[in-house]
């Protein structure tokens, strides 16, 4: 009864309408956003007086924002290869592993998504003050993979339970050498798991914004560190340039990830 | 059987494996276990050794206010997306499957959307020339703009926005689960709908609502970008504190005893929800 669409009655508009307005309420400020990127106010009148593509142009005139969001780009795509690397050896170890004690590393593996990110970002903005490492390429790196990691292994390891060991193990038998039979066999039954480890990776490095405040120096910083330094002195439309090409960017990196789970799927 | 075992490295040869996953070990105990461990030592340490940290923590007002509004939005932000999370997984489950899949998109969009674009969002919807109040004045509930940012209202509904989903994924996760013959059965044995409601869909979907809200308050609890941008430095939360502490005042002391007191609370509700998980488990 309640969990049947059609004999619900009158719950079922109410319900309807509850769902409607949530939509609306997670949609509404995304669109709002794209809008005013485009719209001419400077002082973000909405609906927008007239429509112009100058916020763009003061975006890519300057070469801070550039800069930004070419160091977010290196770090990001750094951080989704040693993710997948070491989020697949991490897996192997863990499903295909015969040791004691698999599930308290599983869970040590997930701790720093537990966490609370200042908490990380704190602790390590203090280890890299006394090794050198603040304001470095490296220290974003590590600091980035520390959080990306266990999207990574949750994601592989998932996709390497669904893979029956027995299909490498005839490779075996049919003459391939372990290390052939993983990389020519197993590694592309479980590449949707890999694909989708590297699109999150590459996500969660991209819009990391706590970890990368404590990070940055003045000559280096991420795209969401720069976001964030402007945000603090003013709301100009400039940023609701930059989010419209963040949001662009999520929203194509979620189609391919839902191609990749089609494909795997069919 | 046993000359195929020693031929496949799958079977067999105990202990093997492990070395897979050394890599990620040693990252995760050089560049998480031994920093956060650092930083908690500090606590205790600096300025000199002793609790006078916790103790300035505990005894002073100013940080009473800020551990207050910590748990108050925490608290307020976790009843709000139950109520909207609750009908709308439920309402998720039975729709129509284009329109569900639809929303469905559009929760995975916004969730994966990125924060400050979010943030900014809400920053300019609340100020007080923003599109919010402009439309309350012209549609006569208030004739002043009210004062929605630097205050915990602005933070109460940026989080809210961004909390939503992580509220939603497990409660869909748990009524999808649920057996629509059970309601009917209700049905058949006289229950009205809101009894049905009341006393065994909602029951049934105590796990999800009881995972969901704790996630949402714990995650709320240690938030940083949204309360610092929405909030103020006037409306000071937990995570800002921490910030605050040590790159600001460069107080180390300070900022690890906050710290500390951050993750033993994270800590103790997970610990709380796994036994209580357990527990269910076990029962049945």
């Amino acid at each position: 009864m309640l969990l049947d669409f059609r004999k619900l009655g009158a719950w079922k508009w109410a319900l309807s309408a509850i769902c409607g307005l949530m939509t609306l309420f997670l949609l509404l400020p995304i669109l709002f956003i794209v809008a005013l990127s485009f719209g001419s106010s400077r002082w973000l009148i909405f609906p927008p007086p007239g429509w112009t593509l100058r916020w763009y142009e003061e975006l890519f005139a300057d070469p801070r924002w550039i800069d930004a969001a070419l160091t977010s780009a290196k770090i990001a795509v750094i951080v989704m290869v040693l993710s997948v690397v070491l989020g697949l050896l991490v897996s192997l170890a863990l499903v295909r592993g015969r040791f004691r004690g698999r599930a308290v590393l599983r869970a040590f593996f997930l701790t720093p998504m537990v966490l609370p990110v200042i908490i990380v970002a704190v602790a390590l903005y203090a280890a890299f003050l006394r090794l050198g490492l603040s304001g470095t390429l490296v220290g974003f790196v590590i600091a980035h993979l520390v959080v990306a990691l266990p999207f990574s292994i949750i994601t592989i390891s998932g996709a390497l339970e669904t893979f029956d060991p027995a299909i490498e193990d005839a490779a075996i038998l049919c003459g391939a050498s372990p290390w052939e039979a993983r990389l020519r066999v197993t590694m592309p039954c479980i590449s949707h798991g890999l694909f989708s480890a590297a699109i999150f990776s590459f996500l969660i490095s991209w819009d990391e914004v706590v970890l990368a405040i404590f990070m940055a120096s003045p000559s280096l910083q991420t795209l969401p560190v720069k976001v964030w330094t402007t945000l603090r002195q003013d709301l100009t439309p400039v940023i609701a340039a930059a989010s419209t090409l963040l949001i662009a960017l999520t929203v194509l990196l979620m189609v391919i990830a839902a191609l990749i789970r089609k494909g795997k799927a069919r | 059987m046993s000359i195929i075992r020693l031929a496949l490295p799958n079977r067999g040869r105990g202990g093997s494996g492990l070395a897979l996953a050394m890599p990620a070990v040693l990252l995760l105990l050089a560049f998480f276990v031994i920093p956060v461990a650092m930083l908690l030592l500090r606590s205790i340490t600096e300025p000199e050794p002793g609790l006078q940290n916790y103790a300035a923590l505990v005894g002073s007002p100013t940080y009473a206010k800020v551990f207050l509004n910590t748990f108050f939005v925490a608290g307020i932000v976790t009843l709000i997306t139950v109520l909207i999370a609750f009908p709308v997984a439920w309402a998720l489950t039975i729709m129509p499957r284009p329109w569900a899949a639809v929303i469905f998109a559009i929760i995975i969009l916004s969730m994966w959307t990125n924060l400050l674009a979010r943030t900014y969002a809400w920053m300019v919807l609340l100020q007080q020339t923003g599109l919010i109040n402009r439309i309350l004045i012209s549609i006569g509930i208030i004739d002043q703009p009210l004062q929605l940012t630097n205050n915990l209202i602005g933070v109460t509904i940026g989080m809210v926005y961004i909390m939503l989903p992580f509220m939603i994924l497990p409660l869909l996760g748990v009524i999808r689960k649920i057996d629509p013959s059970i309601l009917q059965a209700a049905a058949l044995c006289g229950a009205t709908r809101w009894q049905a409601l009341t006393r065994v869909l909602l029951p049934l979907a105590t796990p999800g609502i009881a995972s969901g809200g704790l996630m949402v308050f714990v995650m709320s609890l240690g938030y940083f970008v949204t309360p610092s941008l929405l909030g103020g430095t006037a409306n000071m939360m937990l995570a800002e504190l921490i910030a605050q502490q040590v790159q600001s005042l460069v107080n180390w002391g300070m900022g690890g005893a906050a710290a500390f007191i951050l993750l033993v609370v994270t800590l103790g509700l997970y610990a709380v929800q796994l036994r209580f998980f357990e527990a269910r488990e076990g029962t049945r």
